[in-house]
């Protein structure tokens, strides 16, 4: 065990080392100028000089990057461009909202999807397992942003009971959650309903049930314990890919995450900045990974983390 | 990203309400939501229109630029050209920060320094040279300069004093200021600033307690946010937003005509024997321009047609004519100038403007309609469009841009974009190659100019010479415009885009 989590540790430091390294040199190879995006339209060439010789951007690229790498092992991302001010730090202030955002979103989720497959599963091959597939495909269709301006137009506008953008009262995060789950629910509970269909299937929930297991039982200490792992899988998935920023979201209700603000590091070619997102994205996202991955022997004795699963 | 359609649900006919679970609007305090993020309450590098209000709510400077453009006193009391480098300063009696300590000559001196030691400066670039402070007693100074600086006056409205031992060469992101606010809470990363009255302030008493300042950047979201109740005053408003809040009853919008000029500036850097290097040529492209039609559909009004080089609501600023519509006119020119299957390039920046794209679209079969080929080049922002204007990029023709006139005095954006010299040239900084010695010598000479009279005749003398090059194939001059709940009144609009704090009250 112990061994296993060094030895995934040491494989998410050198991904993400890799992660922040590649978009290091993308972001420099991307068209634009910071000088120019940070100082006065007026500024001369010469006062853009001066700027690129501050930020360091006058020395070469691999100059840069001997920089850049001696500042990350010191805990250093710079400072940006924009904010004039710590990029981590700014990164961290808006960190916050992104999580809660993502919480939010996938315990709603969780919370819809999960019986909501369980009952297409139950109910499978009938005409309201068939409605309740096409209401989910409709969701895993409908995109982020229309549905969050047809949620916004109901309840911000039309019937305005809910806060129209960003985080001003806990009401504010009912939208946004909302907007991120119907997806989040389309996906996850059709995964539920395949894993459940295939566990009411299978033998073992036979001879439990001729042991005479009562229903509740089968289906959430038996079947739902084997699906239990891929579900688990896909939510930790969808779970970290959202905390690096629900971007089309966070722009329709002015949501301040990191993914609004990377938006903005972009225009404004503000390097330490996207580094510093890229950077602190990339560790949550891996220890979110991490953390699915140790819950596996939990969720299922077989597993025995790395190795193969006991037969 | 636009959320237009979200913004276009939000139309005159359904009610609007009072935003659920915000209350940031209601009672004693206000709601401002600004489109760009208010990174600090500084201004020393970034100095954006909206953001002016908020940090001269909590930073003041010696003195101030009115609704009317003319200056007004702050925190001197004193402020007056005694000889043609000298000017003599007297601090007002009493001022003091809201820490309680006085306003000294000392944080002058300092904050002059420290805003000269900000590479890429805003501000930096409307000083034609920084003056030196020298303390006559306690509350008097001199400021000097090496050459005339007669608009020293309005030069200084953007200089905010904060005390000299807290003050640096960079934006501030905390410190005391001796405004009607202090800042009780902020979120730079997010841009959200909670400002509440500041007890110790010399002058009289805000009527508004509490500022929540949010930073909300998409257009569609502060018309909701303004229409629900969430917000209180929102800016940098569309044609098509204005005309959606237009109708709600208790909504109001504000315009004034603003102090900058957009325009489709022809490049001068194009070689001898070149059509554009022909001013006839230039002359002949602006007839195909439908201006009076692109200012009603495309603009709704929000703009209004300039009538000089200048937006004509500065200081010093003298109509020198009009864009007339003739295309009948600019054929004729072109034929008379030898010029056939003209084929041009127009580039801009994104969001450059208000319904840019919609514009340059317009503009293009204006100029098919005389026979002139023209092809859009539109950059992102933060791309490199100040590589291309610099012709360091790629050839083009004409550069649809903005020019601002913060200072409120028509010398200012006259020098920055007519006053290019060869030696300018020669590192690209001078605006889109335009140099005409006679008129840089004209503007030079009227930047020193401590007679009024004269200084103002020189320069309608220089704008009717730049009229004569015919610099612009079209130009307009749009409105500042912002959106409040009828609650909030007594929000006095600067041609500046930006109003004192202060000065407003809530009804009821």
């Amino acid at each position: 065990m112990v061994r296993y989590v060094a030895q995934r540790v040491g494989q998410s430091i050198l991904a993400i080392f890799l992660t922040v390294s590649t978009v290091f040199v993308l972001v420099r190879l991307a068209p634009g100028d910071p000088a120019a995006a940070y100082a006065s339209p007026l500024a001369t060439t010469a006062e853009l000089d001066r700027i690129r010789a501050q930020f360091g951007l006058d020395k070469p690229l691999i100059q840069q990057y001997g920089i850049f790498v001696q500042d990350l092992f010191h805990g250093n991302l710079g400072t940006s461009f924009s904010f004039q001010a710590s990029a981590l730090d700014v990164v961290l202030s808006r960190m916050p909202y992104t999580i809660m955002l993502a919480v939010s979103a996938i315990l709603f989720a969780a919370v819809v999807a999960i019986p909501a497959g369980v009952w297409m599963a139950r109910h499978a091959d009938t005409a309201r397992e068939l409605g309740a597939n096409v209401a989910m495909i409709a969701g895993q269709s409908m995109p982020e942003f229309w549905s969050g301006i047809m949620l916004l137009t109901v309840f911000a506008v039309l019937v305005p009971v809910l806060p129209a953008s960003g985080f001003t009262s806990w009401a504010g995060l009912v939208l946004p959650t909302v907007t991120v789950g119907i997806l989040q629910i389309a996906l996850i509970s059709r995964l539920v309903r395949r894993e459940m269909g295939a566990g009411f299937a299978a033998p073992y929930l036979t001879i439990a049930r001729s042991r005479g297991i009562p229903e509740r039982g089968l289906t959430w200490r038996y079947a739902m314990g084997n699906s239990a792992v891929p579900v688990v899988t896909a939510l930790g998935t969808r779970f970290a890919a959202m905390l690096n920023g629900v971007v089309v979201v966070e722009v329709v209700f002015a949501w301040p995450g990191v993914g609004s603000l990377v938006v903005r590091a972009l225009e404004t070619r503000d390097y330490p900045l996207i580094q510093a997102t890229v950077l602190v994205t990339a560790v949550l996202t891996v220890l979110v990974q991490l953390l699915i991955d140790l819950t596996y022997p939990l969720l299922d004795p077989r597993v025995r983390l790395g190795k193969a699963v006991a037969s | 990203m636009t959320l237009s359609p979200l913004a276009a649900c939000a139309g005159p006919g359904s009610a609007p309400g009072v935003g659920a679970g915000s209350g940031a609007a209601a009672g004693s305090g206000i709601t401002l939501a600004l489109n760009r993020s208010l990174v600090s309450l500084d201004n020393k590098l970034n100095q954006f229109d909206a953001a002016v209000t908020v940090q001269r709510g909590v930073r003041q400077a010696l003195t101030f630029i009115d609704p009317k453009l003319t200056v007004q006193h702050v925190l001197a009391e004193r402020f007056e050209l005694t000889a043609p480098t000298e000017w003599t300063v007297k601090l007002r009696d009493g001022v003091r920060y809201s820490d309680g300590s006085p306003v000294t000559v000392e944080d002058v001196a300092t904050a002059l320094r420290m805003y000269q030691k900000v590479p890429g400066s805003f501000l930096a670039g409307l000083f034609p040279e920084w003056p030196t402070v020298t303390p006559v007693d306690a509350a008097t100074f001199k400021l000097v300069t090496k050459h005339p600086v007669p608009t020293l006056d309005y030069l200084m409205a953007n200089i905010l004093i904060t005390p000299a031992a807290a003050n640096k060469p960079e934006e501030l992101q905390g410190g005391v200021g001796s405004g009607p606010y202090v800042v009780t809470a902020a979120n730079r990363g997010t841009g959200e600033y909670t400002l509440q009255v500041n007890d110790k302030y010399w002058g009289p008493a805000p009527a508004i307690k509490t500022v929540q300042v949010r930073f909300l950047p998409e257009e569609a979201n502060r018309v909701v946010a303004l229409r629900s109740g969430e917000v209180d005053v929102i800016d940098a408003i569309s044609p098509d937003a204005i005309s959606q809040l237009s109708g709600l009853g208790d909504v109001e919008v504000q315009q004034v005509p603003s102090t900058r000029i957009t325009q489709l500036f022809y490049n001068f850097r194009k070689p001898a024997g070149h059509p554009l290097a022909d001013p006839r040529v230039r002359e002949a492209l602006s007839y195909a321009i439908n201006g009076p039609a692109l200012i009603k559909d495309v603009f709704a009004d929000s703009v209004s047609p300039a009538r000089g080089v200048v937006a004509d609501t500065l200081t010093g600023a003298v109509q020198t004519g009009e864009y007339v519509y003739d295309p009948q006119k600019a054929k004729q020119m072109l034929d008379a100038a030898g010029v056939k299957d003209l084929k041009i390039k127009i580039i801009w920046e994104t969001g450059e403007f208000a319904n840019d794209t919609s514009v340059m679209e317009a503009v293009v079969e204006m100029l098919k309609a005389v026979g002139v080929q023209a092809e859009l080049q539109q950059f992102q922002p933060g791309g490199d469009i100040s590589k291309w204007r610099q012709g360091r990029g790629g050839d083009w023709d004409v550069l649809g841009n903005g020019y601002p006139g913060p200072t409120g005095l028509a010398l200012t954006p006259l020098q920055g974009m007519f006053a290019g010299t060869k030696e300018k040239e020669a590192t690209r900084d001078t605006y889109q190659g335009y140099v005409f010695p006679k008129i840089a010598a004209l503007l030079e000479k009227a930047s020193q100019e401590t007679d009024k009279a004269v200084r103002e005749s020189v320069l309608a003398t220089a704008q009717k010479e730049i009229w004569n090059t015919w610099p612009c194939m079209w130009a307009f001059v749009p409105k500042t415009v912002i959106a409040r709940r009828k609650r909030v009144e007594n929000v006095l609009l600067s041609p500046t885009n930006s109003y004192e704090l202060a000065s407003v009250r809530l009804n009821g």
